[in-house]
């Protein structure tokens, strides 16, 4: 997949990484926009994003990827950023179970601040941690199934499964509103800045269709 | 002026980071003038640090082009030098001084030059007009070198003003490396300013054994947290291992909230789940996997609290702590915050452990080379010292990256059961990180930390008031200095300046070198101490520096910094998020002491509005 320039962009959507602290989220998100990987990434403080171009059925689609802190401390600044997003990675570590059992409850905020149209994906990432696993792909599925999102167990580190999750949820995306933008007659984009977007649950056509815009 | 004799420095910095030109100059005792120029293009090439009136310990005359001129002590070079290059002068702190990522080396010739030792020469260029010299507009100060610091004492060993003269030294040009350990505990509070040599040996031998009580609290918590099969507090297990140590310590000078004491109780819940658990909302205090989480039935009780706030609310922070009462209640008043009331909870103890330890294993290297008898630490020290802190998973890193974890750890744990309002709250480390590595004693370090998380502790409340109280400030400042830029922001929905929020958060520490970070520290620090002090706004009239000591030093300096990129964003940012990505990668593009220059200026013409 090739990395394109910044502004040249047919569709631009804006995703979320949550997760809890030390699962892996920043190294995601650099492995996904700048091939990078360290051990030393800092803690994230408050949000923090990047932004990567693909290609999906001829369009260029621009990802704006929030990446955000995991500590409870940081959720108030953090979610007002779930606003606007049409696509979330929900990220757990497989090898601390902890961070699978939180897993509802970052999709119950999710949920609470996004549009019911966003399309959700469950990551497993630290996969390369073979001998250390506690939480099996089997349970991940499991989950992601009950709650009708997609899954995808990742390695930041050895660079498994990062750009194939990210295209699935984008590619989705572009799906859901290409669906919709169908039915509204309309060409979509989408704002990057969906703060300003007052999304109804009932209308989801005309929530998307609200969203037309250019950035 | 220039001693007679001394070697003189002369960079020479022109374009961008991999093009810079240094000369260095040596005038030696006979007279005789040796010129070295350094020129990427020519002679041999070496490392930064291997110049020696870089390295050396003589003094160094300095004078940048625009007249500015001083003397300072010649380790000092290397931060002024970073400071003085404007737009890359953070990179070159890091890369030439700092790291070898870059593999920046200095060429050298040495030329045989008589009588031109005086001449030094700064010429800076950059991507950014804005970022000229820094003392283009003011001489430049000098830092609080040894001998003046000497010279400060009585020979009681007490400051001779009360500390004013230190402090306006400080706040004007920083302090020598090679003194910071002995100076920053009496910018921190940690020693009164009036206090003697003798009272000053009595405190810190107090202070060292209130910081092993935290320390063994801490181990206290570690070891019985998960065993609550009764009604136990942390001070009766303390009590049941070394009795002599629960006699509460006097200080005779304690700052300010060192009066803070309480006491954390374990209680059993009778089999149930912990109090914490009992919040609406409990999944994140089972971060603890495996086993441990079945038998956690532990309770953190605190007992009282007497942290210094800035309102009343230590009652309800307790309560907010415990998950009890009403909690939040304050958080329902702040507006726009009420609406997360429903999913916030209380963090506990084994939270902030876990968390701390993510924290310190990823902790960067770039204190190595501002300690190099830290980074010399044997991998047998280092080793003993993680395992004394449970350390885990550090298998991959360096020794010396093990030693400054483990003591990471150890400071932040003390400091989570010494405040545990704040408890730990991710980016404590990286104001941490710099503390450890100027102060080789945990527990100096200790309460050099608590004294500058006096004031930076509001950052990190549960609540969010400190931050949001600080972003306010911020837009009013830029409101009040740049109505224009003010509505462009208004426009972008941006005047909240929520694209600060890092900076605010971990002071600049993200987006300056260590160098340049510590410096504005030190001269934030300095502000804090003479309002502590009551060096009120009349002394300050006197001196060049007009600008009165003010709190909020930090705040004023991250509004210069939007403002100094005021024009790049009303032309070319359309969107709140394009500010916020230009303010997170502002690293290596900050001129600290330009930075300060801007913030006094602010404060000048604005402190009494704001």
């Amino acid at each position: 997949m090739a990395y394109m320039s910044d502004d040249d962009y047919d569709y631009l959507f804006k995703v979320v990484l949550i997760g809890d602290s030390g699962v892996g989220k920043s190294n995601l998100l650099s492995r996904f926009t700048k091939n990078e990987f360290s051990l030393e990434s800092k803690s994230t403080i408050g949000v923090e994003f990047a932004a990567r171009s693909i290609q999906v059925s001829e369009k260029i689609v621009k990802a704006q990827i929030w990446d955000t802190a995991g500590q409870e401390r940081y959720r108030a600044i953090t979610s007002a950023y779930y606003r606007g997003a049409v696509g979330a990675l929900v990220i757990y570590d497989v090898t601390r179970n902890a961070t699978f059992e939180n897993l509802e409850r970052w999709l119950k905020e999710l949920r609470d601040h996004t549009d019911s149209n966003a399309v959700i994906m469950l990551v497993g990432n630290k996969a390369d941690l073979r001998h250390l696993r506690v939480v099996s792909t089997e349970d991940g599925k499991a989950l992601a199934e009950r709650e009708n999102t997609f899954f995808m167990e990742t390695s930041a580190l050895e660079s498994m499964n990062v750009d194939h999750a990210f295209t699935e949820v984008l590619t989705e995306i572009f799906h859901v509103v290409s669906r919709k933008a169908l039915v509204a007659g309309d060409a979509v984009a989408v704002l990057p800045k969906g703060q300003t977007i007052s999304v109804s649950m009932e209308d989801e056509v005309s929530a998307l269709k609200k969203k037309v815009g250019c950035c | 002026m220039t001693p007679s004799g001394g070697p003189c420095l002369t960079l020479l910095v022109a374009g961008d980071r991999p093009r810079m030109h240094v000369v260095v100059s040596h005038r030696p005792a006979d007279r005789r003038s040796f010129d070295a120029k350094v020129k990427t293009n020519t002679a041999q090439c070496l490392p930064i640090d291997s110049i020696p009136s870089l390295t050396g310990d003589r003094r160094v005359p300095v004078r940048d082009c625009g007249g500015g001129e001083g003397c300072v002590e010649s380790m000092v070079v290397c931060g002024w030098s970073e400071r003085s290059i404007g737009c890359g002068g953070g990179s070159w702190g890091t890369t030439a001084v700092g790291s070898s990522r870059w593999h920046v080396g200095v060429a050298v010739a040495v030329t045989a030059m008589a009588g031109i030792a005086l001449a030094a020469t700064f010429v800076v260029s950059s991507r950014r007009g804005s970022l000229k010299s820094p003392w283009s507009r003011r001489k430049r100060k000098r830092v609080l070198s040894h001998r003046y610091w000497n010279c400060l004492f009585t020979p009681e060993g007490k400051l001779r003003d009360g500390g004013f003269k230190f402090l306006k030294k400080v706040r004007s040009g920083g302090i020598d490396p090679s003194i910071r350990s002995e100076v920053w505990p009496f910018l921190l509070g940690v020693y009164d300013l009036n206090s003697s040599a003798l009272e000053r040996i009595a405190v810190k031998a107090q202070k060292r054994k209130e910081y092993e009580n935290l320390r063994l609290r801490c181990c206290m918590l570690a070891n019985h947290s998960y065993q609550g099969n009764s009604l136990l507090t942390i001070d009766e297990i303390f009590n049941e291992v070394i009795p002599q140590c629960n006699e509460e310590p006097e200080s005779p000078r304690s700052c300010e909230d060192d009066t803070s004491r309480f006491s954390l109780f374990m209680e059993g819940c009778h089999g149930d789940r912990p109090l914490y658990d009992k919040t609406p909302d409990s999944a994140s205090c089972n971060l603890e996997e495996g086993d441990d989480e079945e038998d956690k039935t532990g309770i953190y009780h605190v007992d009282t609290l007497q942290v210094e706030t800035d309102s009343s609310d230590s009652e309800s922070s307790v309560e907010e702590l415990l998950g009890v009462a009403e909690p939040d209640h304050k958080l329902t008043n702040s507006g726009s915050l009420a609406h997360d009331t429903s999913i916030r909870t209380v963090e506990d103890f084994t939270t902030w452990q876990r968390i701390i330890r993510l924290d310190a294993i990823r902790a960067n290297a770039e204190w190595v080379i501002y300690s190099p008898s830290q980074a010399a630490v044997s991998e047998e020290v280092a080793n003993q010292s993680a395992e004394a802190v449970q350390l885990k998973d550090y298998s991959h890193l360096e020794p010396c990256m093990i030693y400054h974890a483990a003591r990471l750890v150890a400071v932040l744990e003390a400091y989570a059961v010494y405040d545990p309002e704040i408890g730990y709250c991710q980016g404590m480390s990286d104001l941490l990180s710099p503390i450890l590595t100027v102060m080789d004693e945990d527990h100096e370090a200790f309460w050099c930390f608590v004294g500058f998380m006096r004031k930076a502790r509001h950052n990190f409340r549960l609540d969010e008031v400190g931050i949001r109280r600080q972003l306010a400030i911020v837009s009013r400042i830029i409101r009040s200095k740049d109505a224009q830029f003010y509505g462009h922001l208004e426009k972008l929905q941006a005047e909240d300046c929520f694209f600060v929020y890092r900076m605010v958060v971990v002071l600049f520490r993200r987006e300056l070198t260590f160098e340049q970070t510590v410096c504005l520290w030190e001269v934030m620090w300095a502000d804090q101490a003479a309002i502590r002090a009551g060096i009120g706004r009349s002394a300050w009239g006197r001196i060049r520096l007009r600008a009165p000591p003010t709190d909020d030093l930090l705040l004023y300096a991250i509004a210069a910094c939007v403002l100094q990129r005021r024009k790049l964003i009303i032309e070319r940012y359309s969107s709140m998020d394009e500010i916020m990505r230009e303010c997170n990668s502002m690293a290596g593009q900050l001129d600290v002491w330009k930075l300060l220059d801007d913030a006094h200026d602010l404060i000048v013409t604005l402190h009494d509005k704001i």
